[in-house]
């Protein structure tokens, strides 16, 4: 939609009142680079994806009828009708180190299955979240280990200071229990990060070497700090020190990519669109254009965070997101719970549509990706941690059946989830979090 | 802050009462667990002890016996403190015990409403006792706590420091990813440093160097958007009048060179230009320093097709490097119908509630530079080119000098012959001419300048740049406190007052190691507030103590309020910046905020206000009388819609916003696992009715009992600000509230009467945010005792501002550190 090839359509398509999408201007010095634009069918990759929404579901509208074979989709899921084959739903998941149950702990366990210390300050702690785990094994080889995203551009003050530091509720990945990552809402300085400020090649690779270097002086200096500061203060500066090792990688693999010189023509997005649907299916956008460029292979997204107050006027809900979903089951709160839920999950469809329809290897984008899409919340109304909405899509070829409803009977670990997409995407860990098994039914017993 | 309940759903209390609960009505209830850490309420107490030899007093131990140990006992272990065993003769032994309980009695949360109640001198002396034993403790042993050692420039902070060293504009927020807070401020969590931020620090650095110096060939292009809820149909703000609608913004040119502008209008969903019903044509100008450079006219297309109208709003304009105001406006046509006919409403965005009357214009960017040329002349290149070499010959030492001057203010300490090699490595390489590249015509320096942007690039992206390191100073013994450097409290200072890195005259001072004489720092602390950075406090640090950070986000329902759009919240917010900012320009006492005869509006707020004879789209300073029921922060629109919901007031969320941020006595955070109350509420009770039923539950009473009184207070005010005497089918609004220590009272005039009666506890809680926020770390009990000290002080002032911030920078957590 806003990434425009130069092959496939004109340069400018004027979308009448779509106004999010007009007026980006392409910059011919700004064409970014890529690197091995082209896969080759010989070594498919693996990938994993999360997508995370707030204050969990309807659970009326949410869980389909019958466990098994996924039959017909239920009223929130419908619009995920076209991936359907690629698509199972997981009832009754929990997250049982989410407790006592908050928002912030929701949005810190969704990832980590970990206990959130109780703290304001910056001697946080969590554990390493599951995309983490992935990225330091399947995000060896890219440019950037992982990317994340969300869709929150304005820090709101005083809306998580329940006792837990912001970085809880608003950072999903975390590269070591001490260590949460900045999410990028604006898709202008994602897309920068994937392709840099663009250029012909040969500048493209000397502003490279010039950020190398710049990041040689600077980990002079921090080495230097390190000698500076007390003890305590050591692993701090070691932190600082693994950054700096990572991107220089970073740096390092996008030379490599400058040098091949395949690069798409692509619009670098320039601001921010005023409507969530378009925001967020541009960030969608970027998540396909990062695996098309192999760029990254491991990516996290906030649809939206925990106690968010947007309203949704275009779908029929003006009121708040968060109050309506203390629903209490008030009918016509569940129901407005629903169309939210419904909405996102559409936004979702959009973008396994796309990763259906863009080729890669011998299958689909689709085909080599792994995505787990839910809450950390299950019944918000009681700030509950039972019965996660959680779905799992894609990834045919790395085994996952799909197709299914698997219902567990009693509360489940999450984990045990997490467990199985590491073990899908080719990592192998003994345990994840509070895990006890993996989850055998996602898995096509043929690919085993 | 987390359960909006409407009534439906119910908060069942029944666990974690933390450190900092209030009233618990049924000890049984009460377990311990999950210490809330909430910091401690410091005020000052009643001046009733003398001087000289303190001795308990006999009777303190039986009051603590017959009115706390009932629940805070090592069985019940109520909110786990536990009083019977405490020991009351040396409170300093105990300090974080005692300054909790110190807290509770002084704030009157504790003991509960419906629990005996001991005398009004039994509570005196209990906290005179109290105060002065742990006053003296603290005095003969201070605790100044410890600041993270390492600590980052959060975005505000980088986005300052960059306008104060390069005399350059930026928008932090288009480059850097944003902050995380802690104890409600941004500037707590900031040790971190993931790849990604590292990333985008070296980004920033290159481009922003690239800015400053104009000498490097980048194409740019931005996008301006204007929101699309702002009504356009009067004058803008910035724009010359006799215009309408449009937008004007500041924007930093690199080079000289050409840009080109590309202008789009406001589209209704189904594409067609909004407000163009009529043939009447509409000239729209682009303006370059309020001078018009180009001029469309606006028309609806003979075949009413205006699919491509605004396709062609291009305009190539020749543009000096540098900072210019770029506008895109109309002229105002002699409308008869904005001017005769009464219009319902004055806002004018959504297409089928109320309608644009006339186009409006939804964005425009600019890109370029074509054709581009060194800048020669801009206040960034001024700043930074403190000399420039004559011949070749003097390169060298002129790129040495103006290197060590940027790092010097970009480091906050002086800088020495070895800092500066690898920066003039950097320019070396920088200023190498490649032969194919040939010399710029005319000048013999484009060589010179790109060297200097390369090691500006450098120097930006440097940790003595980038963070603030408070380092244990060598052989101190750990955990002893000790007096931070002159140079730490220059940072200190200047991140305190102006959020930004120190002056020439500041840094002077603490590089002679003249800043830590009283005198000095109390001179260079009194004209930091004078300078017009010290705007900072009002748009950072009460951007966030009172929120207004979040108006951004609030969007109230379209159908209920119809009258809302961006003209207003920005009206909102700049009220309560300009108003913080008279207090603290103007030095009043900080009570003023809470009640004043005067505000600040322009005409859409003093209409929204019902407030006559304030026109045009300018602030300024408007005295109000009490008819006009405003005056004071808890009367202000930022205030009260930052507090409700989309669709309604909250007067749990207003009540929680209170006692957090005015009072000083914070409602423990809500329950986990909250199981919904049996049945359902009727949604269409009036608000007060369907949050009885929940105070009548005895569980979620023990803290709504006390937060919903403090909210209904200002039912008078509805969620965008607006005064009502009623409400809908339910007639006269009832505001029968109450505030814990001062009980019931009625309205927003009574709640201000009460917080007014108990001065030291909302001075003493606005102490405790400025301090947080000076820090950069959350108030812990041992602080308590210097936050006495500054009311002390301040309370014959009448808590002026200057005597909380002069209080905050001479106290000990302000100027000492402890040793890890």
């Amino acid at each position: 939609m806003t990434f425009i090839t130069k092959k496939a359509l004109p340069r400018r398509t004027f979308l009448k009142g779509l106004q999010a999408t007009l007026a980006l201007p392409l910059l011919d010095a700004m064409i970014p680079a890529a690197t091995a634009w082209a896969r080759t069918p010989a070594r498919p990759v693996r990938r994993l994806g999360f997508v995370y929404i707030p204050m969990g579901c309807d659970h009326a509208r949410w869980t389909p009828q019958g466990e098994g074979t996924l039959g017909d989709l239920s009223p929130i899921l419908s619009s995920l009708e076209p991936v359907k084959k690629q698509l199972t739903v997981l009832t009754n998941l929990r997250l049982e180190q989410s407790y006592p149950g908050t928002h912030d702990t929701a949005n810190a366990g969704f990832l980590s299955a970990a206990f959130a210390k109780h703290t304001e300050s910056s001697d946080y702690h969590l554990a390493t979240t599951v995309d983490q785990i992935a990225a330091k094994q399947i995000g060896r080889d890219t440019q950037l280990p992982s990317l994340e995203l969300s869709m929150d551009l304005n820090p709101l003050a005083g809306v998580c200071n329940n006792g837990y530091a912001c970085v809880y509720q608003n950072c999903l990945a975390w590269s070591s229990p001490t260590t949460p990552l900045p999410s990028e809402a604006h898709p202008r300085i994602v897309f920068e990060r994937l392709f840099g400020e663009g250029g012909p090649a040969s500048a493209r690779q000397a502003a490279l070497r010039s950020r190398g270097s710049l990041l040689d002086s600077f980990n002079d200096e921090i080495a230097r700090l390190k000698r500076k500061v007390g003890t305590s203060d050591r692993a701090r500066v070691d932190q600082y020190l693994d950054s700096i090792r990572q991107v220089e990688r970073q740096i390092e693999r996008a030379e490599a990519g400058a040098k091949e010189n395949t690069t798409p023509d692509l619009d670098r997005p320039v601001g921010v669109p005023a409507a969530f649907a378009d925001h967020a299916k541009l960030m969608f956008d970027l998540q396909v254009l990062a695996f098309q460029a192999d760029i990254t292979r491991v990516v996290t997204f906030q649809l939206a965070r925990e106690l968010n107050n947007r309203t949704y006027p275009e779908i029929g809900v003006p009121d708040p997101h968060h109050p309506t979903s203390h629903h209490g089951n008030d009918p016509e709160k569940l129901l407005k719970i629903s169309k939210i839920n419904a909405f996102h999950v559409s936004l979702f469809g959009y973008f396994l549509e796309k990763l259906q329809s863009t080729p890669d290897g011998n299958g689909s984008l689709l085909d080599n990706t792994v995505y787990m899409y839910g809450s950390g919340l299950g019944n918000s109304s009681i700030h509950d941690h039972e019965n996660l909405p959680i779905l799992v899509a894609g990834g045919a070829a790395c085994g996952i059946k799909g197709g299914q409803h698997i219902r567990y009977k009693n509360g489940t670990p999450l984990a045990n989830l997490h467990l199985t997409l590491l073990d899908r995407a080719g990592v192998q860990v003994d345990s994840f979090g509070d895990s006890k098994g993996k989850i055998e039914d996602l898995v096509d017993p043929a690919s085993i | 802050m987390r359960h909006r309940s409407p009534g439906a759903f119910l908060n069942v209390r029944v666990v974690t009462v933390g450190l900092a609960g209030l009233a618990l009505s049924v000890c049984l209830h009460a377990r311990a667990s999950a210490a809330q850490q909430t910091a401690p309420r410091v005020a000052q107490s009643s001046p009733s002890n003398s001087a000289g030899a303190v001795r308990p007093v006999p009777g303190n131990r039986q009051v603590i016996d017959r009115y706390c140990v009932t629940c805070h006992n090592q069985k019940l272990k109520t909110a786990g403190l536990m009083l019977d065993e405490a020991d009351i003769t040396r409170p300093a032994a105990a300090g974080e015990v005692w300054e909790k309980v110190f807290r509770k009695l002084h704030t009157s949360t504790m003991p509960p409403p419906n629990m005996p109640q001991p005398s009004i001198e039994e509570r005196k002396a209990l906290l005179s006792w109290l105060e002065t034993s742990l006053d003296q403790a603290a005095a003969a042993k201070p605790n100044p706590g410890r600041t993270d050692t390492l600590r980052r420039l959060n975005r505000t902070e980088y986005q300052n420091a960059i306008r104060d060293l390069l005399l350059l504009d930026i928008d932090a927020t288009t480059l850097l990813p944003s902050d995380e807070s802690g104890y409600g401020f941004d500037n707590v969590t900031v040790g971190d440093l993931p790849p990604a931020l590292l990333d985008r620090y070296i980004s920033a650095a290159q481009k922003i160097s690239r800015l400053a110096i104009g000498s490097l060939p980048s194409l740019e292009s931005d996008i301006i958007r204007v929101p699309p809820d702002v009504t356009q149909e009067d004058h803008v703000e910035g724009l010359p009048i006799g215009t309408r609608g449009g937008v004007s913004v500041h924007y930093t040119f690199a080079q000289d060179g050409e840009y080109d502008i590309q202008v789009y209008l406001t589209r209704a969903y189904n594409g067609d230009v909004e407000g163009l019903k009529d043939p009447q044509p509409h000239e729209m100008k682009v303006l370059l320093d309020r001078e018009p450079i180009g001029t469309i006219t606006v028309q609806k297309p003979a075949n009413g097709d205006d699919a491509l109208l605004d396709k062609n709003f291009k305009f190539r304009v020749p543009v000096k490097a540098g900072p210019h105001e770029v506008g895109v406006t109309f002229v105002r046509n002699s409308s008869s119908l904005l001017e005769t006919a009464r219009q319902p409403l004055q806002a004018h965005f959504n297409e089928r509630r109320h309608p644009r009357l006339t186009p409006g214009i939804s964005q425009f960017s600019i890109t370029g530079p074509y054709g581009a040329r060194v800048a020669d002349d801009t206040p960034s290149r001024r700043r930074i080119f403190v000399c420039r070499p004559a011949a070749p010959r003097e390169e060298e030492a002129c790129a040495k000098k103006i290197l060590s001057t940027l790092m010097r203010r970009a480091y906050r300490r002086s800088i020495s012959d070895a800092d500066v090699e690898r920066p003039m490595a950097f320019y070396r390489e920088g200023a190498k001419r490649e032969p194919d590249r040939a010399k710029p015509q005319g000048t013999s320096d484009g060589d010179f300048d790109a060297g200097i942007a390369r090691a500006l690039s450098l120097v930006l992206f440097n940790p003595g740049f980038l963070f603030r390191v408070e380092a244990d100073p060598n052989g101190v013994p750990a955990g002893t406190a000790y007096r931070v450097s002159d140079l730490e409290l220059a940072s200190r200072l200047s991140f305190f007052i102006w959020s930004s890195i120190p002056d020439d005259e500041l840094l002077d001072a603490a590089i002679r190691g003249e800043l830590r004489r009283p005198d000095v720092l109390e001179k260079q602390a009194r004209r930091m507030l004078a300078d017009p950075r010290s705007y900072n406090i009002a748009s950072n640090f009460a951007g966030q103590w009172l929120r207004l950070r979040n108006l951004v986000s609030v969007d109230p329902n379209v159908r209920l309020f119809p009258d809302f759009d961006d003209n207003l919240r920005q009206a909102f917010r700049q009220e309560t910046e300009l108003f913080v900012d008279s207090v603290v320009r103007e030095d009043r006492s900080v009570l003023d905020l809470l009640k004043a005869d005067y505000t600040f509006l322009n005409e859409r707020l003093a209409k929204h206000y019902g407030i006559p004879g304030v026109y045009g789209t300018r602030f300024r300073r408007v005295t109000v009388t009490p008819d006009s029921k405003r005056g004071g922060l808890l009367r202000q629109g930022s205030i009260l819609a930052v507090s409700s919901y989309a669709t309604r007031t909250s007067p749990v969320l207003r009540g929680v916003w209170i006692l957090g941020n005015i009072f000083g006595a914070p409602p423990p955070p809500p329950l986990p696992n909250v199981p919904a109350l049996d049945g359902n509420v009727p949604g269409n009770l009036p608000i007060r009715e369907r949050l009885s039923l929940h105070r009548n539950s005895p569980v979620c009473a023990s803290c709504h009992r006390t937060i919903d009184p403090v909210g209904f207070a200002l039912e008078n005010f509805d969620a965008v600000g607006r005064w009502r005497d009623s409400e809908g089918d339910s007639g006269a609004i009832d505001v029968s509230g109450g505030l814990p220590g001062a009980g019931d009272l009625k309205g927003v005039a009574g709640l201000e009467e009460a917080l007014l009666r108990q001065p030291e506890l909302f001075a003493g809680t606005l102490t405790e945010k400025l301090l947080t926020f000076a820090l950069g770390r959350g108030v812990e009990y041992y602080d308590a005792p210097a936050i006495r000290k500054i009311l002390r002080e301040a309370g014959p002032n009448r808590y002026r501002f200057s005597s909380l911030i002069l209080g905050i920078v001479k106290s000990v957590p302000f100027q000492m550190r402890r040793s890890s």
